[in-house]
């Protein structure tokens, strides 16, 4: 069983948080700019935030791993 | 004169309408080489996902997850360091981000202090991963499927990462030299662009590797 508040996870859980608001934004920013490039950094924006939640999931246990 | 256009992008000409010639040349050039960016970022896509998907086939092959080597089960990866690793990758794509804004904003000076965040961000992830193949206890590359898997793929995008830094400073430098101005600056799109890229195929890898 790991430990679910290790120093490690509270700095990434919490950094986590702040680099997802960041992202999202950015995005909300960006939100109505066109153009190829634009668009695909807005995509890319919001799978970062994506990735934050996953680190947040992560860090604080919210999901049980997977494996057997 | 369509030569040095389009080798350095944004050459003016002296009178007024070969002025207008010149932008309309380097636009079209830019949406070709943004189009060409995009599909080498969709080639890279691809590259991963053939190993992805390698991945997951040979994680199925095998009853227990990590798998059984010598008789004993291989330990899970240690997802607190993972993290906070993912963490400096993820942020550095929030300075790269700023970055282009401040470059697009005139702000130059605040452009050079984020996009050296970024490549020290991107020097730390990659530092973080070189502790971790020191640590990690799945039996090396060529010990279990388990490791073979996780030092290919991790392994090919450090070395994405890699070529990313390299690619920051270069552009860095291009900066310096007056290569980019306001108005044109597709270099740091691209490089923006990649560097997000890179942050998006940890997000997959991070969530295989460390949560699946």
């Amino acid at each position: 069983m790991e430990a679910l508040a290790t120093p490690e996870k509270i700095v990434a859980g919490l950094a986590a948080v702040l680099i997802g608001v960041l992202a999202l934004i950015a995005l909300k920013n960006d939100w109505k700019t066109t153009g190829l490039d634009n668009n695909l950094t807005k995509v890319l924006l919001g799978l970062m935030a994506f990735g934050c939640v996953l680190v947040i999931v992560a860090a604080f246990g919210i999901l049980p791993r997977g494996g057997s | 004169m369509s030569v040095s256009v389009a080798k350095q992008g944004h050459v003016r000409g002296a009178a007024g309408n070969s002025l207008v010639h010149d932008e309309v040349i380097y636009q079209e050039t830019r949406d070709m080489r943004l189009l060409g960016f995009a599909l080498f970022l969709v080639s890279d896509v691809v590259l991963f996902s053939a190993f992805i998907f390698a991945y997951l086939y040979l994680r199925n092959t095998v009853d227990t997850w990590p798998p059984v080597v010598d008789g004993k089960q291989l330990p899970r990866l240690d997802v607190a360091f993972a993290a906070v690793n993912s963490c400096v990758l993820f942020g550095s794509g929030v300075t790269m981000h700023t970055a282009l804004e401040n470059w697009k904003h005139g702000k130059k000076a605040a452009f050079n202090i984020w996009i050296w965040a970024t490549i020290v961000l991107g020097t730390l992830f990659l530092c973080g991963q070189g502790y971790e193949y020191a640590h990690a206890q799945i039996g090396g590359w060529s010990g279990s499927i388990f490791g073979a898997s996780f030092f290919t793929l991790t392994g090919m995008h450090g070395f994405h990462v890699l070529v990313g830094v390299i690619y920051l400073i270069v552009l860095f430098l291009q900066t310096r030299k007056g290569v980019y101005d306001e108005t044109h600056y597709f270099g740091l799109t691209a490089g923006t662009l990649y560097w997000h890229f890179v942050d998006v195929i940890w997000v997959a890898l991070f969530f295989l590797f460390y949560l699946f």
